[in-house]
Formats: structure tokens, C-alpha cells, sequence
């Protein structure tokens, strides 16, 4: 009998628990994400998932959208584009999300952009920078630069604003290394740089002592090293220990506190090209830097400002649009001009974001700011 | 001069490929077990020589308390996982081992953390010049630290009882129990020899990059699988030399292939071009 009523009890709770679920589901506006939880990008994937529920929790907090809460849908996708295509088809059917939004890399990016373009659902790269994502279609934004703009705007670094004349290419040979070095490659001769030599490593390397013993006997005047942090933090330590003193220039993969904490010492001086300004006057990323350091009691970095800003677009063309349409969603993204933690983020027609790039550089084991890249001709994004 | 800079480098990275890929021919030979999950031992000894380090201030002390744990949980994981599927098919206990290393990344992750660990100061990072070669003294102490390991190794299965009977039940495991061996306590002691090996190299990878991450075994699980299969399964001395060469064979490629192949790719074809010139691999039993 006692077992009996226990039962019940429960069933009751369960059915009860069912319904006011399925309330609370009905009462929110869903966003949907997908960032890679386990595996090889996991960390990354925790910063864009963090920065993307603390914009949530912001606009939630001011009320949210449409007269509804903000509820983000998260899913893990390993940076996989297996599991990143599944994902998206669960999101738009099951879960009914409104918006997608990519926390991930680039290939899953771009295989997943086809599934919300076919969908007619908006979707939004937060850092993925694979040119042919926004290439998906109409519905495909994204909130960070092409590799190649990135790329050009540290061949106008090194050119014009260091003035150096002599440099060798370290490059990661994915997607994101690859893009950023063509940038970099394009527009050198522009500034009068002359590349000496280009050496690849790959995403699982952390020894680089053959590279670095043939740097050395290149004598560049300057490093261009594409990588993460995880790749770059004992690159740049290796060849700083072999008395590799010119300057290293990276770019936005460095921009995690765990670059600083692997290199040390060997951090200070490197200068990277990225979204987000650690000393910036702009209330948006002064806010965002306070409250996701008080949060989550880790140092900001560029893949949580990103998570966070495209969450942020997302929220605010929801409201502007005025209903949960996805058309109407999709309209208002394209005329987007949202100020956000990584600048005011507003979109060509093809989908790709208009901004300046941020330079920053490591004083005193801290991302500072070096200068900002302003040059709309330089840094237009491509249009088809 | 430059040639030999890569050679050094070379030998400085096969140096850490073969305290690796020595406990995977170890348990290859006497239990014809194929353990992946040796490289998530491997990882476990990296977090191990950081968190020890990190908190005691000394590396030495780290190393080997980082050897003694990984060697006690190499023989756990024996007892746990490979017993009970000793007289499957060897295909089980492959499939239990690579659920057992995919299984550990991820719990690596959940306890430590996804963005990897680092040491607070790291020790042995300090830049000798030794004939016009830079190199730091945590790259000379993991060559050190490789040739005493497997030379210690060495003298211990020639000269030392336990040792003899070791390598008398890797050649034929009935006969040497008939003659009295304690099979049993052969397999720990395997498993505990490899384990503290890969835990060595663990350690020594942690500073050489300053990072442990929970992924980091993730390229030698498959790479010590080719080293094996070079040195000619279950052998030792071929396991070492293979393993060299695959170094040196990825620092040289690196340079000079580094645009067409990646490094993973060097060391497999290396492997192919030998595989199809000796099938049985360097340094076959026969």
C-alpha cells in the first residue's frame, strides 16, 4: 500500500512537472545553439556558451523580448559537422528555435548553415571563419571577421604600423589558419612586406622545434603564427627559448587567458589581431567584461564576446521584427546596427559583419589595448 | 648544422614517442592486447606532474610520484577492464579499451576542466646554447630521462629474476608456467612498467609545453599503434628504433614536407613505404 501511494505521488509530481514545462516552454522565445561541449575545442566551446547565457540572462533581465524570457536550446556538436547537421535539423524541427546560433568552429559552421538556409530559419555565426558559411544564403550571418580580412589587417600591422619588412608565415593548415595567412599574403606586398618563408603545422602539434630551429636560421624581422591558444601558447614559448626575439604577431585564436598562462613570460610583447577591446570606452564592452568576470570568474576572451554578441543581435532583431517569424527575424538581422561587446555589429549583403578590427597586445600578463584598425577599403568583407 | 638541429629535435620527440610505445608493445607482447587507453595513462601522468608540481613546488617529486600513481592505475585497469575479456576475441578487448580512452579524455575534462592546466611556474625552462643548438633544459632532461628509463628497463629484464621471467612468459606463456612463473604477477608488473613509462612522458610533455589538456592523448594513441606495428609487434629494441626514426623522420618532414604532408601524415607514410619494402615490420620476431 505504502509502495503504492509512493508510486502515485510520483506519477503525480511527474505529470505535474510535464505540464508546467511544457507552460514555461510555451511562454519563452527560443534560441538555438550549438557549440562544441566535449572534444578536442571544448574550452572554446565553454567560453561561447557562457558569453551566449550571459547575453541571454541580460536581456532577460531587462525584460526580454516580445514580452517572453530568452530561452537558449543548447546542444554539444564536438566541432563536427556530423553532429553539427543533426543538430540543426533537431533545432528547427523539434525544438522550434527561432534563431540558430553557431558557438562552434568552422566546420561545423558551414555544414550546419545549409540545414537553417533550406529551413528558412536565420542563423548566425558567432566566430566561425570559413568564407563560404555566409555563402549558405539570405539567412546566414556572421558576427566576426572573414580569415582574410583578419589576415589583411595584420599585413597592414606589420607593413605600415611596425614597419617591418621581413617576415616568415607559421600557419596552421585548417580552415582558419589557411584564411587568415591568404589575407595575410594578399595585401603584404601592399605594405612592402617580403615573405621569406612559410612553414604548416597542424592543429594536434606542440612541439614545433624543427620550425623553429628554421626560423631561426631565416632571421625575419617578424612572425606571423596563425593558431589557438593551445597551439600558440608553446609555439610562442619555444621560440622565445631559442632566442627568437622579433616581434610575434597572432591573431584572434591567441585571445584566451589560458594563451597567457601556457606561454608566461614568453606571452609579453606578442601583439594579436582580434574582436574584442579589453580597454575599451564603449559601455557595451565594459559591461560585458565586468559582468562575465564577476559571473564566471574567468577572464573574458574573444569567443565568449562573440557567443555574447551574436546572441545579443539575435535578441534585438526578435524584438525589432515584432513577432517570432522567422522572415521577419531575418529582415530585421540584415539592417541590424546593434552595439555589442565586440563593437557596433552591422552587415553587408551578404551577410558578413562591417566593423574595425582591435588590436591587442600582452603587458604585464593582460591583453591590452595596441590600436585599432580602422579601414573600411582594407577590411571590406566579400559581398558574394 | 642545421641538419643536426633536426636531428636533436628529432630524437628529443622519439625520445618521448618510446617511453610511450614501450608499454604498448609491453602489454602487445604477453597479452596480444592492443591498449589505446594507454594513452589516456599517458595524459593522467601529464595532470598528475602539474597538479603535484603545482602544489609541492618540486618536479622531481612530481615525476615520480606521477610514475608510482599511473603505474598502480595501469594494473587497476588491467584487473578491471582486460581479465575478464582475456579469453574473448582480441577485437573485445580493443573496443573496451578504446571506450575506456574515449571515456577518460572526457572525465579529464569534467574534473580538471576543458581549458587544460598549466604549471603556476613552470621549472626547467631556462635556455642552454650547446654547439650553436638552443636548447631548454626541460628538452635535455626528457632525453635523459628517456635513455635511463629504457636502459634501466633493459638491464632489468636481462639481469633480475622477475625480469627473466617476464620475458620467458612473453616468448611462451605455457611453458614458462610450468616451470613455475607466476604468470598472474607477470601481467601487473607489465602493466605497471608501461603505465609508469607512459607516465613519464606524460610528464615530460607537460613541461615541455607548459599544457595538459584532455585531449592530449589523442595523436599518441594512434601514432604508438604505428610505432608498434614498425618495430615489429611485441619488440622492444624494434619499438625503440622505430620510434626514433619516426621522430626524426617527422622533424626532417617537417620542413621539408611540412607544406604538403602534416606531421601525422609523415609519420604514417613513413610507415606505409617501410610496410610495403618489410611487411613484417623493422625488427619481427620472424
Amino acid at each position: 500500500m505504502k509502495i503504492k501511494s509512493i508510486i502515485s505521488c510520483l506519477f503525480s509530481v511527474f505529470v505535474t512537472s510535464c505540464f508546467a514545462l511544457t507552460l514555461f516552454a510555451a511562454d519563452t522565445i527560443k534560441i538555438g545553439i550549438n557549440v562544441p561541449l566535449t572534444g578536442f575545442a571544448a574550452s572554446d566551446g565553454k567560453s561561447a556558451l557562457n558569453g551566449a547565457k550571459l547575453a541571454a540572462e541580460q536581456v532577460n533581465d531587462a525584460g526580454g523580448v516580445l514580452g517572453k524570457m530568452i530561452e537558449l536550446v543548447v546542444y554539444d556538436d564536438q566541432a563536427s559537422p556530423k553532429h553539427s547537421v543533426p543538430i540543426a535539423t533537431k533545432l528547427i524541427e523539434k525544438d522550434k528555435v527561432v534563431v540558430g546560433v553557431s558557438g562552434s568552429y568552422s566546420g561545423a559552421s558551414r555544414a550546419a548553415a545549409g540545414v537553417y538556409q533550406s529551413a528558412k530559419v536565420p542563423y548566425i555565426a558567432a566566430y566561425a571563419i570559413h568564407p563560404d558559411i555566409t555563402r549558405a544564403g539570405e539567412y546566414v550571418f556572421r558576427t566576426s571577421f572573414v580569415g582574410e580580412v583578419q589576415g589583411r589587417a595584420g599585413a597592414k600591422l606589420v607593413g605600415q604600423s611596425l614597419g617591418k619588412k621581413k617576415a616568415v608565415l607559421i600557419t596552421l593548415n585548417n580552415d582558419f589558419g589557411k584564411s587568415l595567412a591568404a589575407g595575410f599574403k594578399e595585401k603584404a606586398g601592399d605594405f612592402g612586406v617580403k615573405i621569406l618563408n612559410e612553414y604548416q603545422y597542424s592543429i594536434k602539434d606542440r612541439q614545433f622545434g624543427a620550425i623553429v630551429a628554421r626560423v631561426r636560421a631565416d632571421r625575419p624581422d617578424v612572425i606571423y603564427a596563425t593558431g589557438y591558444f593551445f597551439t600558440a601558447g608553446p609555439l610562442v614559448s619555444q621560440l622565445r627559448a631559442a632566442g627568437v626575439t622579433v616581434p610575434i604577431i597572432g591573431q584572434e585564436g591567441y585571445d584566451s587567458d589560458t594563451f597567457i598562462k601556457i606561454a608566461g613570460k614568453s606571452a609579453e610583447g606578442i601583439i594579436i589581431t582580434t574582436s574584442l577591446d579589453r580597454d575599451s570606452d564603449d559601455p557595451e564592452a565594459k559591461d560585458f567584461i565586468m559582468q562575465f568576470e564577476k559571473k564566471f570568474n574567468h577572464k573574458v576572451d574573444m569567443v565568449a564576446a562573440s557567443a555574447h554578441t551574436a546572441v545579443k543581435v539575435a535578441a534585438v532583431a526578435i524584438a525589432k521584427a515584432g513577432s517570432p517569424d522567422r522572415k521577419a527575424i531575418r529582415d530585421a538581422i540584415a539592417k541590424s546596427e546593434v552595439p555589442a561587446s565586440t563593437g557596433i555589429i552591422s552587415f553587408n549583403a551578404l551577410g558578413e559583419v562591417i566593423k574595425d578590427v582591435q588590436v591587442q597586445v600582452v603587458r604585464d600578463g593582460d591583453f591590452r589595448r595596441h590600436s585599432i584598425i580602422h579601414d573600411p577599403v582594407l577590411l571590406a568583407p566579400p559581398t558574394k | 648544422m642545421f641538419i643536426f638541429e633536426l636531428l636533436v629535435q628529432g630524437l628529443i620527440q622519439g625520445g618521448i614517442y618510446a617511453l610511450i610505445a614501450i608499454g604498448l608493445t609491453l602489454v602487445y607482447g604477453l597479452l596480444r592486447i592492443l591498449h589505446v587507453a594507454h594513452a589516456g595513462l599517458y595524459a593522467l601522468g601529464g595532470y598528475c606532474a602539474i597538479l603535484i608540481t603545482n602544489a609541492s613546488g618540486s618536479f622531481g617529486l612530481a615525476l615520480t610520484c606521477s610514475m608510482i600513481i599511473v603505474g598502480i592505475i595501469g594494473m587497476v585497469v588491467y584487473r578491471i577492464f582486460y581479465q575478464p575479456l582475456l579469453d574473448k576475441a582480441p577485437f573485445v578487448a580493443l573496443i573496451a579499451s578504446i571506450g575506456l580512452f574515449i571515456a577518460m579524455e572526457e572525465i579529464f575534462r569534467i574534473i580538471f576542466g576543458a581549458y587544460g592546466l598549466t604549471f603556476s611556474a613552470p621549472p626547467l625552462q631556462d635556455t642552454v646554447v650547446f654547439l650553436g643548438i638552443y636548447l631548454r633544459q626541460c628538452e635535455i632532461a626528457s632525453i635523459v630521462l628517456a635513455i635511463g628509463l629504457i636502459a634501466g628497463l633493459s638491464l632489468f629484464t636481462k639481469y633480475s629474476r622477475i625480469g627473466i621471467a617476464w620475458r620467458a612468459t612473453v616468448t611462451d606463456p605455457e611453458m614458462a608456467e610450468s616451470f613455475g612463473v607466476d604468470v598472474i604477477k607477470v601481467r601487473y608488473l607489465n602493466f605497471f612498467i608501461g603505465s609508469m613509462m607512459a607516465a613519464a612522458a606524460g610528464s615530460m610533455v607537460a613541461l615541455l609545453n607548459n599544457l595538459v589538456e584532455p585531449t592530449m592523448g589523442s595523436v599518441p594513441s594512434y601514432k604508438a599503434l604505428a610505432i608498434i606495428v614498425l618495430g615489429g609487434l611485441g619488440n622492444v629494441r624494434g619499438t625503440l628504433i622505430a620510434s626514433l626514426a619516426i621522430g626524426i623522420a617527422e622533424a626532417v618532414g617537417t620542413i621539408y614536407l611540412g607544406n604538403i604532408l602534416d606531421r601525422d601524415s609523415i609519420a604514417f607514410a613513413f610507415l606505409i613505404v617501410v610496410l610495403m619494402l618489410k611487411p613484417q615490420g623493422l625488427f619481427s620476431k620472424g
